[in-house]
């Protein structure tokens, strides 16, 4: 709180790290609301960014409750609006668009109902389909403001339905006029998106980044392009059509191809009822975007298609290699000017232009046309940025030579590009996450000054988590995944023995991770072979996550069925999974976590590479450093979906001799770090097993509120005490 | 001993126990031998007494039968009659099989009602004081009387006995044993068929189509642990093999509870993630599109061990978990997102009443809740939460279109809720039935049988197929339409000109019903 407020004070940036389940969301909500209700001139907005949907929904959740609260205790009414914003998917109350089941396929119903010149061919044609919701929306939705609440999805949905108005677009209205948003991420941090949809939030805003670990990854992943053999087959039919449709249109109504004139004024276009054309936008940052008028060569529609097509033929070119290629932008750019004479200042505008070019053609259908986007996204991306960026040509998989599967990847390697705009615009900026450790790492690679970092920890009434590093088996052989030995059989029977007594003494729910699909189905399938699974199956039942998300979904439901009516489970899942990255163990679901090996990423990825190399002349960062750092961060997210809150408890179980190291071992978040204890750093399984059955004896015994009260738990009048308050400023001067 | 008066179901003779010839009697509720000669037994079990029987494998020289009692002792039999000593064998076993499990329940269930109505009722108990423990008459004649009487009840209260589970490990639990030369043995109890059975329905399928028609039992279980699908991280080798169909069936299962996507959104992999980055964009290497053909043989099979895997939990805890469990779990997403907002450390004293267990009759404690004398222990704080939480559900409810109950079971919903049909026999026709004259109504039901009899063999021509059956749907057509003249319009005056006034309704309707049938029929024709 108090760095908080100091930081909001200083109009600065913030990295907090708090361990989840301690109110992390709450505080922050509270202290920002309270700040703009003391003064509504300094700060006018919150921007809240989570990352999945639950989360969002769950931090309206608790806005609400907090809103509850003013108003009882004040009695005035509550003048506030907070909404929430998520894609169409979650928001379409069309009856025909929101059955369709994934996200593309609902965006691209919706363009095909909303886009404006649907709606203009409508007003000829009445028979011609649209969106009635949009329509009331567009008619009477923006002169009426949306009374002051909070509104969750479900309630903007509400909302919608009564007033038969589209709750997508108006919630993406009312987000100028809100004082909190909740969305994700990307619609702030994707360019492409940020510009359509955050680009007219004020610079008087706060804005919070949660479970921000990851999010140097998020930024790369933005501005980074992938292009395979396929994409550039789909391009080619892309062009064709194009040069279809302008021929016909040429004979047709030649009038509708004068998209000259507005070429030349600098694609100032007229904003009128755009909103609804879901073309994505121009995928460099805003400051980058030229001001200017579209060079001469690719004004008209046949030259343009021309243009594209000699861009093509040259990408073509470029992927028939044999041998791996990496060079930097300015090095490509100097090729394809020298085979095919392609200039930079045109391929700048390629995004835009583009972008024009459908609209004037009046394409329904926008989601066929994303393989020439991505190429003219390619082309603007390559052109404008000299530094950061990487190519990169494979022309095969490492693991298949033999089999040619050419890939260009265009990647980013500097995450400061992307976020570097949304530090420049909001006045604060706050990063946050239960594991940010360690914290200077965080402001070095997105490239800003906090004003601020702190890294709290937990005050707990008992010791409820229990780390434990394991080091080794019963029979001495040390434990570990490193690559030489992984595949030695010791170390996969110690392993599945350390499952198996735990899956004896833990209660309900365990989770283990491992560091790859591929080790996991690996040591899967030699446990099998052993019968070790067959022994745990005695004790719980095994899920085991896959590569496909909804076969991972139907065995998650099942795991927490089997934790809920008591047979007791074990889920084996992967770091950097989308389990371990977006699933909370809460209570009985998870009372054990081990983590089966340090998961650090492929590093023989030339991507990978790349990027470390980018990291050690930018920012100093040694490679093992960073790989160190990306590891460890993954181990505290995986093992952190046990513990949410301080009336859980749950066992860590690190089995691997390296998490006993001090660079491991430092990089933990303090809160996990003060439990480790100098004696449970290379145990066996036999002593884990005695530690364990010891902690979760005195967990079970009945943990009752006044055990709390005083320590980790204040009435108020405790609160408004004196030594009390000089306690805590103890704490805090600790901290 | 009164043997005499039991039934006996089968005698082996020539069976020798402890090096003494001897006679096998199977009788209705026990297993009885006595020595040659004599005419007494020397050795007598009531089958509730036998824990399982063993049988000597095939190939060994003597053909031994043991039988293991819950006391642990167990008794040998040697079948020494050469030529059909086997057989022999077989026979007890077979009739073993079948007569064991049955007295395994019934003695456990006899004990604890008999325990559950003494602990229930203390009249009784103390008329069981009075007349057993003081031995006026003995147990079972007090027994006697009182099942009988309470007979009904009883049968109520076991069909809601609580199911056991299937332990996950089952099939860990056959562990193939080598006998010594290259063969392997695996010990089959009926628990674990019965387990098998459960949660592999297929498996269960394929048993009641090829046993005992096709394969003996034996065979059945031999080709089972062979098959592919028991090892099925082993390649498929067996073109033969009965059960590649049951792993399809198995795959498509699997198929199908994914598609059926999960109730709770919180664990939604799918709907996670708010904004999916376009294809071709981000550093994650593009999945491979020909992901079969460039796996390895082992990577297959190894992620078929997880898929078994997965799939195999799945059927253990469904097999396991009661319906009315699983809907429950199903609470609404508002509710899980106020659970995880929720902090129980904070709320204040105000939070809900316990009620402490008070165990008046610890044995209905043990022994699961019974339906009938349930009471219901709800604060007044309890039923307004669930009035607001189903106040909230309402308020989200959406009529799932695409899962509406099936025509058929709609069409006969109404038809029993239409004046006639089985729920509306109450009202309407009472009156009817006062008002219309017995020979009527009597002349009234041979019409309708006899019309549907007509339409039935009309409707059963249907889908035309043969010429045949096309020559025949003429035939019934004139047949109905003569019936209508001949039989229903003669009644239909007669009817009119009596009761004019009061018996048009059900005329009507017997009408109504037949021309909509008419036109169907006339439509579906051409």
């Amino acid at each position: 709180m108090l760095e908080l407020k100091r930081t909001l004070d200083a109009k600065g940036h913030g990295v907090l790290e708090m361990p989840s389940g301690t109110g992390k969301t709450i505080s922050l909500l509270s202290l920002i609301v309270a700040y703009h209700k003391a003064y509504p001139l300094e700060v006018t907005k919150l921007v809240y960014c989570s990352r999945t949907v639950p989360e969002i929904e769950k931090v309206v959740e608790e806005l609400r409750k907090l809103m509850d609260y003013y108003a009882k205790q004040t009695g005035a009414k509550n003048d506030f609006l907070a909404l929430a914003l998520s894609s169409r998917k979650n928001l379409c109350i069309h009856p025909e668009v929101s059955s369709l089941r994934f996200g593309k396929e609902v965006d691209g119903k919706c363009h095909s109902l909303t886009a404006s010149y649907i709606r203009a061919q409508h007003h000829s044609n009445p028979s011609q389909p649209v969106c009635q919701f949009y329509e009331q929306f567009d008619a009477v939705g923006r002169q009426v403001p949306i009374p002051p609440g909070i509104y969750n999805l479900d309630d903007l949905k509400d909302f919608g339905r009564r007033k038969g108005w589209c709750p997508y677009f108006l919630s993406r209205y009312a987000i100028l006029h809100a004082n909190i948003v909740v969305y994700s991420y990307h619609y702030l941090l994707d360019p492409k998106i940020a510009d359509l949809v955050s680009k007219e939030l004020t610079k008087k805003s706060v804005v919070v980044f949660d479970e921000a670990h990851n999010i140097d990854n998020v930024c790369i992943d933005s501005m980074s392009v992938n292009i395979t053999r396929r994409t550039l087959d789909r391009c080619q039919t892309n062009v064709e059509t194009l040069q279809n449709t302008i021929s016909r249109i040429k004979e047709t109504d030649a009038a509708k191809l004068r998209e000259y004139r507005r070429l030349v004024e600098g694609l100032k276009e007229a904003n009128v009822a755009r909103e609804t054309d879901m073309y994505l936008s121009n995928p460099v940052l805003p400051d980058e975007i030229l001001q200017e008028a579209v060079p001469g060569s690719i004004r008209t529609a046949e030259h343009f298609v021309g243009f594209i097509k000699h861009f093509l033929e040259y990408l073509k070119a470029r992927l028939r290699i044999h041998h791996v290629v990496q060079e930097s932008a300015p090095q490509f750019l100097k090729d394809i000017y020298e085979k095919v004479c392609i200039d930079r200042k045109p391929l700048r505008f390629c995004a835009e232009r583009l972008r024009s070019l459908l609209r004037t053609l009046e394409i329904a259908d926008i989601a066929d046309f994303s393989a020439i986007t991505l190429i003219s996204h390619f082309a603007t991306l390559v052109s404008t940025y000299s530094k950061g960026f990487t190519i990169i040509i494979e022309p095969f998989e490492d693991r298949t030579p033999t089999i040619a599967n050419p890939v260009l990847h265009f990647s980013c390697m500097d995450p400061s590009i992307a976020i570097k705009p949304v530090f420049g615009r909001f006045q604060s900026v706050i990063i946050t996450s239960g594991t940010l450790s360690p914290l200077d790492i965080y402001p070095r690679i997105l490239d800003f000054r906090p004003v601020t970092t702190a890294s709290f920890t937990m005050t707990l009434a008992r010791t409820c988590l229990c780390p434990l590093i394991v080091g080794r088996g019963n029979d001495q052989v040390a434990m570990t995944s490193k690559f030489e030995t992984r595949e030695d059989f010791a170390v996969i029977r110690n392993y599945g023995n350390l499952l198996l007594e735990m899956s004896a003494i833990v209660p309900d729910g365990i989770v283990a991770f491992f560091t790859s699909y591929i080790y996991m189905e690996n040591i899967v399938a030699s446990w099998y072979e052993q019968g070790i699974l067959e022994n745990i199956q005695r004790n719980k039942l095994i899920f085991i996550e896959t590569q496909d998300a909804a076969e991972t979904s139907m065995a998650l439901e099942k795991y927490q069925e089997a934790c809920e009516n008591g047979r007791g489970a074990i889920l084996l899942s992967v770091a950097r999974g989308k389990v371990s990255e977006g699933i909370d163990f809460v209570h009985h679901f998870g009372r054990a976590v081990i983590m089966f090996g340090v998961p650090y990423v492929y590093t023989q990825s030339r991507i990978l590479k790349a990027r470390l190399e980018y990291l050690r002349d930018q920012f100093q960062i040694r490679e093992n450093y960073f790989l160190t750092f990306d590891a460890m961060r993954h181990v505290a997210q995986c093992v952190g979906r046990a513990i949410q809150g301080k009336t859980d408890y749950g066992l860590m179980i690190f089995a691997d001799k390296r998490y006993a190291r001090a660079d491991k071992r430092g990089k933990l978040p303090r809160w996990i770090q003060e439990h480790l204890t100098d004696g449970s750093l290379n145990l066996t399984i036999d002593e884990t097993v005695q530690l364990a059955k010891y902690f979760l004896r005195q967990m079970a015994q009945p943990f009752r509120q006044e055990d709390q009260l005083g320590l980790s738990l204040l009435t108020l009048e405790q609160l408004q005490s004196e030594d009390m308050l000089q306690k805590i400023a103890q704490i805090a001067q600790q901290a | 001993m009164a043997s005499l008066s039991e039934e006996v179901l089968l005698v082996v003779k020539r069976v020798r126990q402890r090096k003494q010839d001897g006679t096998l009697y199977l009788m209705a509720e026990r297993i009885a031998w006595g020595p040659e000669g004599k005419d007494r037994f020397t050795v007598s079990h009531l089958y509730a007494d036998i824990r399982c029987q063993k049988i000597s494998p095939d190939g060994k020289a003597k053909i031994q039968l043991q039988l293991v009692l819950h006391t642990g002792e167990s008794t040998t039999f040697h079948f020494a009659n050469e030529s059909t000593a086997l057989k022999d064998r077989d026979a007890t076993k077979e009739l073993l099989q079948q007569l064991l499990p049955k007295f395994k329940k019934k003695a456990n269930k006899e004990l604890e009602e008999k325990n559950r109505m003494l602990q229930e009722d203390p009249v009784l108990f103390q008329l069981y004081k009075d007349l057993v423990v003081s031995q006026v008459i003995s147990a079972e004649e007090f027994w006697a009387n009182r099942l009988s009487l309470n007979s009904v009840e009883h049968s109520l209260s076991n069909n809601n006995k609580q199911e056991v589970g299937i332990s996950a490990a089952f099939l860990a639990d056959i562990r193939p044993q080598t006998d010594g030369c290259n063969g392997l043995r695996y010990n089959l109890t009926t628990d674990i068929i019965e387990s098998i059975f459960r949660t592999y329905p297929t498996v269960k399928q394929k048993y009641a189509e090829n046993v005992p028609h096709n394969m003996t039992e034996k065979e059945f279980w031999t080709r089972f642990f062979q098959s592919h699908y028991f090892h099925r991280d082993r390649i498929n080798t067996g073109l033969q093999d009965i059960f590649s169909e049951c792993a399809k069936e198995d795959e498509k299962g699997l198929k199908s509870m994914v598609t059926q996507g999960v109730k709770n959104p919180m664990v939604d992999l799918l709907s996670l993630e708010d904004k999916t980055l376009d294809e071709g964009y981000g550093t994650a290497t593009v999945p491979t599109t020909s992901n079969s053909s460039n796996k390895s043989l082992r990577e297959n099979s190894n992620s078929a061990i997880i898929k078994r895997f997965n799939h195999h939990s799945a059927m253990v805890s469904k097999a396991y978990t009661p319906l009315d469990i699983l809907t429950s779990l199903f609470v609404a997403f508002q509710v899980k997102l106020q659970e995880a907002i929720e902090y129980d450390d904070l709320q204040g004293d105000s939070g809900r009443k316990t009620i402490s267990l008070n165990l008046k009759k610890s044995d209905r404690y043990s022994h699961g809740p019974i339906p009938l004398q349930s009471q219901h222990y709800s604060t007044s704080q309890d039923i307004i939460n669930s009035i607001s939480i189903i106040q909230h559900e309402m308020r989200s409810y959406k009529p799932r279109l695409t899962q509406v109950m099936s025509s058929s079971a709609a069409s006969s919903a109404i038809t029993a809720l239409s004046p006639g049909g089985v729920l509306m026999q109450g009202g309407g026709q009472q009156t009817i039935n006062q008002l219309v004259p017995t020979d009527v109504q009597s002349e009234l039901k041979h019409l309708y049988t006899a019309a549907g009899e007509l339409l039935r063999h009309f409707w059963s021509c249907f889908p035309v197929s043969t010429p045949f059956l096309e020559e025949k749907v003429v035939k019934m057509k004139s047949n109905l339409e003569k019936f209508q003249v001949m039989k229903l319009r003669p009644f239909q005056e007669k009817i009119q000109r009596q009761y004019l006034s009061t018996s048009v309704r059900p005329q009507n309707i017997f009408w109504g019903g037949n021309a909509g049938i008419w036109q169907n029929g006339k439509c579906s024709k051409k």
